[in-house]
């Protein structure tokens, strides 16, 4: 699992290279049988910031790709977290609401949001690598 | 999208993370808007400000035609004082902008406009200057000037440290022209902000002013952008366009219901524009109130937004104008329009949040103890 730091104008942003990414700026990681972890990425909380509250998804619900999994307050904005991929939610992480600046401090690692249970390897496998994202990265405006 | 002249500066020595403001980019944030908040509260920080409007008026008629635009008596305003802050009404009373005026002497004023409201009021000031013919000149010095609020209880020390230690002897609201900090001159300092602390807003040309930014930064003084300026505001209760007020009687109740407070209304006073409308509301009495809502503790994490709203035992009361994150209090409060049958202070209220509803109290301003 290694770090890659990109740079963008004056801004370093962290993509890790072990995962797939999307459009929207969440992370998704295949876990062992069916289990993917989801998060958002080191650009989507250099974004937001100052996360100070985190609404997490339900144990057992049911989402679609592109569902609000999650929902982050930031002192400027409310912002939505969509998942990634189709599945069923079988962990949420509990330490984000009392500590919701781990999605600020450790997005990619303590900072996780939720595994979920997925029917649809080729769903995962159509996600964006790590290259993709870091060129999407550079597309957009700073 | 308009940019400051010193934007260039705050991204790239700075490190700002810039987004739009009221028709300007502007810095958000420079490391993170709670650090930059504590910063203001404890110690001292500085923000860009150039986004406000700046204005002079000049002409043997610039009192009367400020009597007629605005609610409060500005004939009681001291010479090298500012004024305000006070209310521009249209003719339902509602607001068109809150703004301060500094008078220099009879005939020369400057005036500060909110950044989305700039080109508006010159707009409006020059139809009435028109229409009443009133000999009035207004002058826009936005782009002619940056400007620069220093905000903290050592802010005075900061300007003291930089040579300019006169500033300490400036009386609340007072201001000074042409004046001189570390070697530069600088047209306009005044003891006075938007933060609810001690500090003062300058105004210079905009080398001086990025020489007077680096002079801070050398100091240690931290940089704060516009979420800050924000959580701050709310926190003293104060407000903003679009938000708490607006010109459309549809949107917005009158005036009086803002509870705008420190005197920018004066009773006393006649032939303003929407005083008409204004004593009509006050007559009848409002159906709207401004409170603050403070989340419970339980639901310290949750912020209210703009639009969100209000009820009591399954009665919809009022809605959510402002919210934000007190670092101070630390959990979520806002502003909002209440029912005044229902306005009853410290009592409970509900609002509704993506469908769920959290339990707040009202509340008064400030938020915090000043």
């Amino acid at each position: 699992m290694t770090k890659i730091e990109v740079q963008i104008g004056n801004k370093k942003y962290i993509v890790m290279d072990d995962r797939k990414y999307t459009k929207t700026d969440e992370w998704a990681k295949l876990e062992e049988g069916n289990r993917v972890r989801i998060g958002i990425t080191d650009y989507a909380q250099k974004e937001l910031r100052d996360i100070i509250g985190v609404e997490l998804p339900e144990i057992d619900s049911e989402v679609s790709k592109g569902d609000v999994v999650a929902t982050l307050e930031s002192v400027k904005a409310t912002g939505d977290v969509y998942s990634p991929i189709s599945g069923k939610i079988v962990e949420a992480n509990e330490r984000l609401l009392d500590e919701p600046e781990l999605l600020n401090t450790d997005p990619y690692g303590d900072g996780w949001i939720a595994v979920l249970e997925i029917k649809d390897p080729d769903e995962y496998n159509k996600l964006m690598t790590p290259e993709q994202y870091i060129e999407y990265l550079k597309k957009r405006k700073h | 999208m308009l940019r400051t002249l010193l934007l260039d500066y705050h991204v790239e020595k700075l490190g700002a993370d810039t987004g739009e403001f009221g028709g300007w980019i502007v810095p958000m944030k420079y490391t993170s808007s709670i650090e930059e908040h504590m910063a203001v509260r404890r110690n001292v920080g500085f923000f860009d400000v150039s986004h406000m409007g700046r204005l002079r008026l000049k002409g043997s008629d610039v009192i009367s035609f400020i009597q007629y635009v605005y609610t409060r008596d500005l004939e009681k305003t001291k010479e090298f004082f500012l004024s305000g802050p006070t209310l521009a009404l249209n003719q339902w009373a509602r607001v068109k902008d809150d703004e301060m005026l500094y008078r220099i002497s009879d005939e020369d004023w400057l005036v500060v406009t909110n950044a989305p409201y700039r080109e508006k009021m010159i707009n409006y000031f020059r139809e009435i200057i028109e229409s009443r013919k009133y000999r009035v000149e207004v002058e826009d010095l936005t782009f002619k000037y940056a400007m620069i609020a220093l905000q903290g209880p050592k802010a005075p020390e900061i300007m003291e440290s930089l040579g300019a230690s006169w500033a300490s002897d400036l009386r609340i609201l007072e201001f000074r022209m042409n004046e001189e900090i570390a070697g530069s001159k600088y047209y306009l300092v005044s003891r006075s902000g938007w933060t609810g602390e001690d500090g003062f807003e300058i105004w210079g040309e905009s080398k001086a002013i990025q020489a007077l930014m680096e002079k801070l930064i050398e100091k240690g003084v931290k940089p704060c952008g516009v979420i800050a300026r924000d959580s701050l505001r709310m926190e003293m209760g104060f407000v903003l366009g679009e938000h708490e007020y607006g010109e459309d009687p549809l949107k917005f109740p009158c005036a009086l219901s803002l509870r705008y407070g420190l005197g920018a209304i004066d009773w006393g006073k006649h032939g303003f524009v929407g005083e008409e409308a204004l004593r009509t509301c006050r007559k009848e009495g409002v159906r709207w109130i401004r409170v603050g809502i403070k989340m419970k503790k339980k639901f310290a994490r949750i912020i209210p937004r703009q639009g969100y709203r209000l009820f009591i035992e399954g009665v919809f009361v009022g809605w959510i104008t402002s919210g934000s994150f007190s670092p101070v209090l630390k959990r979520g409060i806002a502003q909002a329009y209440i029912d005044s049958r229902y306005a009853l202070f410290g009592e409970p209220v509900d609002i509704e949040v993506r469908g769920k509803l959290y339990s707040g109290k009202i509340a008064d301003f400030p938020f915090i103890s000043k």
